[in-house]
């Protein structure tokens, strides 16, 4: 199916429409990280209506402007948004594959902190992986961390 | 865009008239049904982007279309237990992101396999 032009549309009625017409795409991709010392592994799931529209193209905005959006929201005097209007007159992304759209989720939803050095230090601070190599059960769930022992060349 | 009506008030035959106003602001700006337990996956949903599994019953629920700010509504509803009993709940409010939990009759966190999330307030 053909996206319709939305350049200049409101991102909640591209939204609207993708619901309308698009079947959702359960990823299998997860990305583990810790973005705290102090707390467990955390695990991003793909949204499968997101995905849907990562791989239709002509309805997200790109990811820079998520950015500027969390600058905003970082201001100590933050108390709304005055560009939100970015999210709606952005030329919107087009088709990205499954791999690109897990690269995008990673740059808009977990913090800066964690992917920007994601490799540097002792040990990896996040892992794309697939939802079968995680732990089937989560008895510990509060300790996982990501192992010491990881191959990044694997 | 073809289809598209513009009006600021909707009349009924007989029972008054309401603005639009009263229909795009009371209505649902993004909602999911998810499964919190195993490796957690979402259902359905609209205008969300990803959730994270951040540990036993806590979980973030993030925006393609962020709020407005961070003084939006959330629902959260968890799925009943006999023997626990649970309940959802807010823990933080961003304008990109909720965080919900769950817990059990106790007070403890636990995972949740129907926890549904409902988001009103204003768009960025």
């Amino acid at each position: 199916m053909q996206t319709p032009d939305f350049k200049g549309t409101h991102l909640f009625d591209r939204l609207c429409w993708a619901k309308e017409n698009l079947d959702g795409v359960q990823s299998d991709y997860r990305v583990v990280y810790e973005d705290s010392i102090d707390e467990c592994a955390k695990i991003l799931v793909p949204d499968p209506n997101w995905m849907a529209c990562a791989l239709q193209g002509g309805i997200l905005p790109p990811v820079w402007v998520y950015h500027e959006l969390a600058k905003d929201e970082a201001q100590p005097d933050f108390k709304k948004h005055t560009r939100g209007y970015l999210l709606h007159t952005t030329e919107p992304m087009p088709a990205m594959t499954e791999e690109e759209a897990i690269e995008y989720l990673i740059m808009k939803d977990i913090p800066q902190s964690v992917w920007q050095n994601w490799d540097e230090g002792n040990r990896p601070k996040m892992v794309i992986c697939k939802k079968e190599q995680l732990p089937s059960t989560r008895t510990w769930r509060n300790a996982w961390r990501i192992s010491d022992e990881l191959n990044l060349a694997a | 865009m073809a289809g598209t009506i513009i009006a600021d008030t909707l009349t009924h035959s007989t029972a008054g008239s309401v603005t639009t106003d009263y229909v795009v602001n009371g209505s649902a700006k993004a909602w999911v049904n998810f499964n919190g337990t195993g490796t957690i996956a979402a259902r359905d949903s609209f205008n969300v982007t990803s959730l994270d599994d951040n540990g036993t019953g806590n979980y973030d629920v993030n925006f393609t279309n962020a709020m407005g700010n961070a003084d939006f509504s959330s629902q959260v509803t968890a799925g009943y237990s006999a023997d626990t009993g649970r309940y959802g709940e807010n823990l933080a409010y961003n304008a990109s992101f909720a965080t919900v939990g769950a817990r059990n009759s106790s007070g403890t966190s636990v995972d949740n396999a129907g926890i549904a999330v409902t988001i009103s307030g204003d768009l960025a």
